[in-house]
């Protein structure tokens, strides 16, 4: 441990990573899986490093629920274990990007409060993937109210955004506007700590750029296809190679074939433009939803090629790091679309066509 | 009717008479009732048909859109979701008259909701997610169209097979029995009157020997 401190601490994390990322599992054997059937796939997932997950779990939860939520809890582990050997700088800025996990437990312990649920249906929906472990959460959920939950978040980065959004929810009547707020603030907290001097952030910078540009343009297309006119700059993250005026202006445009024109021309990431034609080229409306559904996993993949190329040309920075979160993000997720798709019997290419491999 | 308990006195003649009239009239109502209930009938059984169609097609889509987001998104990220649900749909039943039935009359408010008001942000989920809440509220309208089409159904169907067995009621056993009374009664004072004849003609003859 003695040597993250030292005057080298990316090339002892970058490596540890880097060997935890050989474990991960591979494209052959996912498409092993895809030829297998259920119970044979939920037996070879007890076979690997799930199996400590599963036994825990096999008291209180059965089948693939128990299969789920094992996965989800050994992507928290692995994720805790990751931040307990970065050194200050790199587990700040690591801390930052995993920040999107604790904003979906607090959101959902708060909503799971409101809802009057009990704690332990909302405990089977945490994911404790970020700064907030398990034990804090845990005791957010033993509180009786919402006040004193978001009280108890004092220490936490995106309090003050938390506290003042959290008071107009009574106004607003949902917590939908908290959540993009807070969205929002993550990214602009992100950006901050990119630019904040550490090696690779300026590339990282163009990561989360693409990121926001993801995100931007699905909830444009989202917002569009829902029928909704409203004013979107509140849903729009700002950061990215579009501005929020522009995505605005965008979305004023009634016609579809304008918008798309429009879209096209307005472009700065090649990237997108097969996504873009493809949903262009949709013939029905319920044609251009299953494609921007399908598209979600397609960008995905556009993010992480950028991701592992990146952390090639950058070996000793915070590319790999990120680059084996989100990897390890991607096993979970792979063996869920397996498993779930398995149990909904869907056709074996459209849980292919789900995989980000 | 047992022949027995009939009078056959003429005032009795003119009871059964009455009543046959009557029974004719209420037939004739009834049959035309019946007629109106099996068209009525059909124009909702073909409204069922539909609405019943698109109940399996939105059931199937919206099976088909949680097999979707649970191999997407995941159930847990599904359930975080879901308790951003802070209204639920309202039904409220009302009574309608058909041709003297009641059915129900269903409406349902707060089913569907437009994208930014189900309570969960943009930022935090995916599109897939929209899909399956429309798919839901959509069968959720489904579901409630067709309670009422198929209860409307139900209930005119019980009240066809009333109707019916009354109107065979009238037209088999009622005014049969009311006319064999009524010739029984009419024979009875025929053959009374020939009697009486008889009678004073066999006292005038008497009387005249």
């Amino acid at each position: 441990m003695t040597a993250t401190f030292g005057p080298s601490p990316y090339i002892y994390v970058c490596t540890r990573l880097r060997v935890r990322k050989k474990k991960l599992i591979l494209r052959e054997e996912y498409m092993r899986m895809l030829h297998m059937g259920l119970p044979e796939i939920t037996r070879l997932i007890q076979e690997t490093e799930y199996k400590r997950e599963i036994d825990e779990l096999s008291t209180s939860f059965s089948g693939i629920n128990l299969l789920e939520l094992a996965l989800s809890w050994n992507l928290a582990k692995s994720y805790q274990n990751v931040l307990k050997i970065l050194p200050a700088g790199l587990k700040e800025m690591t801390s930052s990007y995993l920040r999107r996990w604790d904003i979906q437990n607090v959101l959902t312990i708060l909503r799971g409060k409101e809802q009057k649920l009990k704690p332990g249906r909302i405990k089977e929906v945490l994911i404790p993937a970020g700064e907030l472990d398990r034990t804090f959460l845990d005791r957010l959920i033993a509180m009786d109210s919402n006040d004193e939950i978001v009280e108890a978040l004092k220490g936490w980065r995106l309090f003050r955004t938390l506290e003042s959004e959290y008071q107009k929810v009574p106004e607003v009547g949902s917590f939908a506007q908290m959540e993009n707020v807070l969205y929002r603030q993550f990214y602009a907290e992100i950006i901050r700590d990119a630019e904040s001097g550490i090696k690779g952030g300026k590339e990282f910078l163009d990561f989360i750029q693409l990121d926001i540009d993801i995100r931007n343009l699905q909830n444009l297309l989202r917002i569009r296809l829902q029928g909704e006119r409203a004013e979107i700059s509140d849903y729009m993250i700002p950061g990215g190679s579009f501005t929020v005026e522009e995505l605005s202006g965008l979305n004023k445009i009634e016609e579809r074939g304008e918008f798309y024109e429009r879209l096209e021309k307005s472009l700065k990431n090649r990237a997108f433009i097969g996504f873009v034609e493809r949903l262009k080229s949709s013939e029905t409306k319920a044609e251009e939803e299953r494609r921007l559904e399908e598209s979600q996993v397609a960008l995905t993949r556009i993010q992480l090629a950028q991701m592992e190329r990146m952390s090639k040309m950058h070996p000793f920075s915070i590319w790999p790091i990120l680059a084996y979160l989100e990897l390890k993000k991607f096993e979970i997720y792979n063996l869920r679309a397996i498993t779930r798709g398995k149990e909904a019997n869907l056709p074996m290419e459209r849980i292919r066509n789900y995989l980000v491999i | 009717m047992a022949m027995q308990d009939i009078k056959p006195t003429r005032s009795e003649l003119i009871n059964i008479k009455r009543k046959i009239k009557l029974s004719e009239r209420g037939y004739n109502i009834l049959k035309m009732k019946r007629d109106g209930l099996i068209l009525e009938f059909f124009g909702v059984l073909d409204e069922a048909k539909n609405t019943r169609g698109e109940l399996q097609k939105k059931y199937q889509l919206a099976k088909e859109m949680i097999a979707l987001s649970n191999t997407i998104e995941g159930t847990i990220s599904l359930k975080a979701a879901a308790f951003s649900v802070k209204e639920t749909p309202e039904i409220s039943v009302k009574p309608k008259n058909v041709m003297g039935v009641v059915v129900p009359e269903i409406t349902s408010k707060k089913v569907r909701k437009q994208l930014l008001e189900r309570g969960y942000g943009l930022l935090g989920t995916s599109p897939v997610l929209d899909e399956t809440a429309n798919a839901y509220e959509s069968l959720v309208d489904s579901v409630v169209r067709s309670a009422e089409i198929e209860t409307t159904m139900k209930k005119l169907l019980d009240e066809i097979e009333s109707t019916k067995r009354r109107v065979n009621a009238l037209e088999y056993r009622v005014i049969p029995e009311l006319t064999e009374a009524r010739d029984f009664i009419k024979m009875r004072l025929d053959e009374m009157e020939r009697e009486e004849l008889f009678r004073l003609k066999k006292i005038k003859a008497r009387t005249a020997a």
